[in-house]
């Protein structure tokens, strides 16, 4: 994966260097070459000095006896005629093809010769070691190495440094993006942005409304086919309960038309709990409709449909309502409320007991909070299928008609409210649901 | 009772009719927004039943014109759609109340019966089973023996065949009856409950207690064909 940081650290701290080592190179030309010049004075001078001594008569074996400078340095001196041959001085001087400066290697070690004329076809040579030379190139370089050094990591903490300046407004927007829950697909906000990321942030947003589009329309269709189904399915309903008034005396046809009033049933139940699931969607779900209520009363809103529903399968249904405030979705705990109602209802063999209660509980305890419970005398739920019971499509009874959505639905409400749903043993064998809200 | 009735889906309407009429009801269809309106203008019913999604103009259109007119004919709407927003538009507009489709046949009636009581003058005549109740004049029967009953006892009974087929609370009686904070405790409402079952023996009525809640008060069901 290619990286921007990576890319511009390259293209940036490379270029540097080299420019550096090129500016640092130059230097040491600088430096280097002035220094050299001197030296080749000096040097120039002492053999010129030589000579003058050696034109003047002086002896030249005297004259060149002050060949050892005593400064760290070598020197030795030969004096050689028009023919090469050696007049003086040190032998190992070989006699010299022109005058002026030149380098030569005496006993192994580099040294430095200047040759001067001494008049009369006679030359002076004075060759020198190089050992003073070298230490201030080696001074010189040791400095320029060691700035350089530490320049190019003055410079490379630096770019380092802007690069990751330069790159923060994209690691904000990442962190902006990270922060956002899973189904936020409101555009972002492009008024801090720098210049070059408007673009960015714009085709990002552009991308954002399509899918936020999408995602509605599918909803919206889901949401529309159940309701187109629901106008149908009430007339049907009504035209199947004439048939039934009218042929009640009819055994036969009652049952057959029993049956088709229960698949209705089943349909319509369905229908609305597709629509519960829509509503329970969490991107569907908005906060700012969270309003406080009360659970005595979204219960009370519902009995009339428990009552007629217990009456059908002879179960007696009970409530135990105290206040029990929360902040909720009123449809969402409507729904919450029905589902867990109806599955107790479902579920509770044919005369038995389901009592509806909700209160609430001061302090900070487990159950502190309101609370909602739905308690009933049916078989209860194994221990080891309480998780299962939660899941969408799962029911435990093959016997029973029911869509395996309502506990699902449930569990979706209550999650979306903050709220813990437990599933326990009531006293007498059945089941216990309840809902704590904080 | 008068009603009319707007619905645009066949077998609904045809239910619908069949339904009401089932239930002594006089019923008037329109089949759109426009005819509704002319209809409402021309022979104005006890309670329109209007459903929202109508070709034409909608019902929402429609409960607007009419309290526009000044007319407060009782509106119930009927919608596929339980969307908070469009209860709310049509509350706002000037509907009496709401029912989502599909719908269980007796709250409908008993809504239905509901709206046509706040428009109706006190002094209706209220028949189930074999009980007249006569709130004008304050007397009762049942098939046509004389029914003896207490203010208090004669409260009840009003406010629950108000309420007929829709469970009412303990509370909501105490609300009625005594609406001035005098100390009627659930006790008492209890009394007055089981003394109006003994005296309501025979008159062909269910009042049923919903454990914990209150009571639900409807016309007993044929006795099943041995």
């Amino acid at each position: 994966m290619s990286s921007i940081r990576g890319r511009l650290l390259k293209w940036l701290v490379g270029p540097i260097l080299v420019v550096n080592l090129g500016a640092a190179a130059l230097t040491y030309l600088l430096a280097w070459t002035p220094a050299q010049l001197a030296f080749d004075e000096g040097l120039r001078h002492d053999a010129a000095t030589l000579a003058a001594r050696v034109r003047a008569g002086g002896a030249p074996a005297l004259a060149l006896a002050q060949a050892d400078d005593g400064a760290g340095e070598s020197s030795w001196a030969a004096l050689h005629d028009g023919s090469g041959r050696l007049l003086a001085g040190a032998p190992r001087l070989r006699p010299p093809q022109r005058t002026g400066l030149m380098d030569a290697r005496l006993n192994g070690e580099p040294v430095r010769v200047a040759v001067a004329e001494a008049g009369g076809g006679l030359r002076v040579s004075l060759a020198r070691t190089t050992r003073a030379r070298q230490q201030v190139r080696a001074a010189i370089v040791r400095s320029l190495v060691l700035l350089e050094v530490l320049f190019s990591m003055a410079l490379v903490g630096l770019v380092w440094f802007s690069v990751g300046n330069g790159l923060a407004p994209l690691a904000r927007l990442r962190a902006r993006l990270d922060a956002r829950g899973s189904a936020d697909l409101a555009p972002l906000d492009d008024a801090q942005m720098p210049r070059e990321l408007v673009p960015v942030v714009g085709a990002f947003n552009a991308l954002l409304g399509r899918i936020d589009a999408g995602a509605r329309a599918q909803d919206d269709f889901r949401a529309n086919v159940a309701h187109q189904l629901r106008t149908p399915l009430a007339g049907l309903r009504l035209q199947l309960e004439w048939l039934a008034a009218r042929h009640a005396g009819d055994p036969d046809t009652g049952r057959s038309v029993a049956l088709m009033l229960q698949a209705n049933e089943r349909m319509i139940r369905q229908t609305n709990q597709l629509l519960s699931l829509e509503r329970a969607e969490p991107n569907r779900f908005a906060r700012a409709r969270l309003a406080p209520l009360d659970l005595s009363e979204l219960v009370a809103e519902s009995i009339q449909g428990f009552v007629e529903q217990a009456a059908r399968r002879d179960i007696d249904l009970g409530f135990e309502l105290a206040p029990a405030p929360v902040q909720g979705d009123r449809f969402l705990l409507r729904d919450l409320v029905d589902n867990l109602v109806d599955n107790a209802l479902r579920y509770t063999p044919r005369g038995g007991r389901v009592t509806v209660g909700c209160n609430t509980v001061d302090g900070a305890g487990a159950n502190a909070g309101s609370l909602l419970r739905v308690e009933d005398n049916g078989p209860g739920i194994p221990v080891h299928l309480r998780e299962q019971v939660f899941e969408r499509f799962v029911r435990l009874d093959e016997g029973t008609h029911g869509s395996g959505l309502g506990l699902a639905i449930v569990r979706d409400i209550a999650s979306l409210h903050g709220a813990e749903l437990r599933l326990s043993d009531a006293p007498g064998g059945g089941a216990v649901f309840t809902v704590n809200f904080p | 009772m008068h009603v009319l009735l707007v619905e645009d889906d066949a077998v609904l309407a045809d239910g619908l009719t069949r339904t009401l009429q089932g239930h002594g009801m006089l019923v008037e269809l329109a089949v759109d927004g426009l005819q509704a309106d002319a209809q409402l203008q021309r022979n104005p019913p006890q309670v329109a039943v209007l459903d929202i999604g109508l070709p034409g103009i909608d019902g929402f259109e429609v409960v607007r014109r009419l309290r526009a007119r000044g007319d407060t004919t009782p509106v119930l709407l009927l919608t596929a759609r339980d969307a908070i927003e469009d209860r709310v538009r049509g509350l706002e507009l000037g509907a009496d109340d709401y029912l989502v489709k599909p719908f269980a046949t007796p709250e409908l009636i008993a809504r239905i019966r509901a709206l046509a009581r706040r428009n109706a003058p006190k002094t209706g005549i209220i028949s189930l089973g074999n009980l007249v109740f006569d709130s004008g004049a304050r007397r009762a029967r049942i098939g046509d023996k004389p029914l003896e009953l207490s203010a208090r006892e004669w409260a009840v009974l009003e406010y629950l065949l108000q309420q007929v087929g829709r469970v009412v609370s303990k509370q909501q009686i105490i609300d009625t009856i005594a609406p001035w904070g005098e100390d009627l405790t659930l006790n008492a409402v209890e009394v007055y409950v089981s003394r109006l079952r003994l005296k309501l023996e025979g008159a062909g009525l269910a009042l049923r207690t919903i454990r914990g809640f209150g009571y639900l008060l409807e016309a007993a069901p044929p006795a099943p064909a041995a």
